[in-house]
């Protein structure tokens, strides 16, 4: 089964009765839903736009929660919505490049242009690579949770993780593609 | 089981990046990855992807100031709370596609993607950091420069001694551009900047200055992405790009002014 760590915090709960609701156990994952939501997106508020629909159907679908691990179960709805969302936007793109476009959190010293190229690349891999990076990578998955979460192989997981990973690196090298050399 | 005649799989350079493996298969993956200097190569820049990834991510695990009214336990009457929240952004999407005209004419160029022609290290792109530079804060509405020509001793006293360079910024005015401002920017790693100028119509240029690692000189050469000119040279410790959505005559007839100004 995948790791609940939602569940050790719950237990730990500051008051019985407040962990005893559904809505206070879905409280406490705000952040790494958070987190997730943010990885998938294209910026900041497209991230809390996804958030927000996520926690919609987590609570509107919280009779079809099977008692464990809410966690993981919040993150396939997570993908699932986001994977949905790519399919419908890719059909009637919108303009994408305003000024919340790139990533604003903290580290504000950091690199814009780097922060720029990290989102681009992100946002060229298709949601099947983007989600499986993102849950190994940043959310600490295992890949056979991922193949759980997401209903796939293990296989799959492992195709779909290093295409990721290489279309990342060859997007991030994309430009540099001049050498500045004395011409012959 | 796996003991050191197992094959190292793909598999296994993942789970390596990813803390995946036993100690005992760790160390056999490490004594393959020596003798292998592609595979150590491509592990090394998937840590790499990694710890920019979480370092990018991890500020925003945090709670959001109306999370609590996100989780209010929902009623039956009235339409849900996203009804209101989709109808608002249907409308600011709207105002923002009517405005971002010029914005998505740069965003367009941005995600036309070009083909690699050639590999080259990281330090060597400054027409294609020119060129980012230029797609990236030309379209900023508000806050193109951070420092304005109004300070302009500042600006150049100020860059001058990140770049450790006597930096002057050109007077483009003959050509019809007048200075907007500038900001220090990354450029090969290094403290680098970044000179912004206007013309009467708004139309804008950057011109970007960035530390050569190797004194060497180069002579002068374009590079053209869609409309974009970019038109670069390194002189000595200091490589120059002038980047611009102007014809290529143009450009040249500034990036020659700016090189007479420099090398003076």
């Amino acid at each position: 089964m995948p790791h609940a760590p939602d569940e050790g915090s719950r237990a730990k709960g500051a008051s019985p009765l407040s962990a005893e609701t559904f809505e206070n156990q879905v409280l406490t994952l705000m952040p790494s839903l958070r987190r997730y939501s943010r990885s998938l997106a294209k910026s900041d508020s497209d991230g809390e736009d996804l958030l927000q629909d996520c926690v919609e159907k987590v609570l509107v679908r919280r009779s079809q929660w099977r008692g464990i691990n809410l966690r993981a179960w919040a993150f396939t709805i997570m993908t699932n919505l986001y994977r949905d969302r790519h399919r419908r936007s890719s059909q009637h793109p919108s303009v994408e490049f305003d000024e919340t476009l790139g990533l604003t959190a903290e580290d504000v010293s950091g690199d814009p242009l780097e922060k720029t190229r990290l989102q681009q690349a992100l946002n060229a891999l298709t949601p099947e690579y983007r989600s499986v990076l993102m849950l190994v990578v940043v959310e600490g998955y295992a890949y056979q949770d991922v193949a759980e979460m997401l209903s796939i192989p293990i296989g799959t997981v492992m195709s779909r993780l290093s295409r990721a990973r290489r279309q990342m690196a060859a997007h991030l090298a994309r430009d540099n593609i001049v050498t500045l050399r004395r011409p012959k | 089981m796996t003991d050191e005649h197992t094959p190292v799989t793909e598999s296994d350079l993942h789970a390596f990046v990813d803390g995946r493996l036993d100690d005992e298969r760790r160390r056999q993956v490490e004594l393959f990855l020596k003798d292998h200097p592609e595979e150590a190569a491509e592990v090394q820049l998937w840590q790499a992807q990694a710890r920019d990834l979480k370092a990018a991510f991890s500020g925003y695990a945090r709670f959001g100031e109306n999370d609590h009214t996100l989780l209010r336990p929902t009623t039956q009457s009235g339409p849900p709370a996203s009804f209101w929240r989709k109808t608002g952004l249907l409308a600011a999407s709207l105002i923002l596609f009517l405005s971002g005209a010029a914005a998505g004419v740069y965003a367009d160029r941005f995600y036309a993607g070009k083909p690699p022609v050639a590999t080259a290290s990281a330090l060597e792109s400054l027409p294609g950091q020119s060129k980012t530079a230029f797609l990236v804060y030309a379209s900023e509405k508000r806050h193109p420069v951070e420092v304005g020509a109004d300070d302009q001793a500042h600006l150049i006293t100020w860059l001058g001694k990140r770049l450790n360079y006597k930096l002057v910024a050109p007077d483009l005015r003959s050509e019809g551009f007048s200075l907007v401002g500038g900001r220090l920017l990354p450029v090969n790693g290094k403290a680098g900047a970044m000179l912004m100028y206007q013309d009467a119509g708004g139309e804008r240029l950057t011109v970007l200055l960035g530390r050569n690692p190797h004194s060497t000189e180069t002579s002068f050469r374009f590079e053209t992405s869609g409309s974009i000119e970019t038109f670069y040279w390194i002189d000595g410790e200091i490589g120059y790009a002038v980047t611009g959505e102007v014809t290529r005559a143009k450009l040249q007839a500034i990036a020659e002014e700016c090189y007479r100004q420099f090398e003076s």
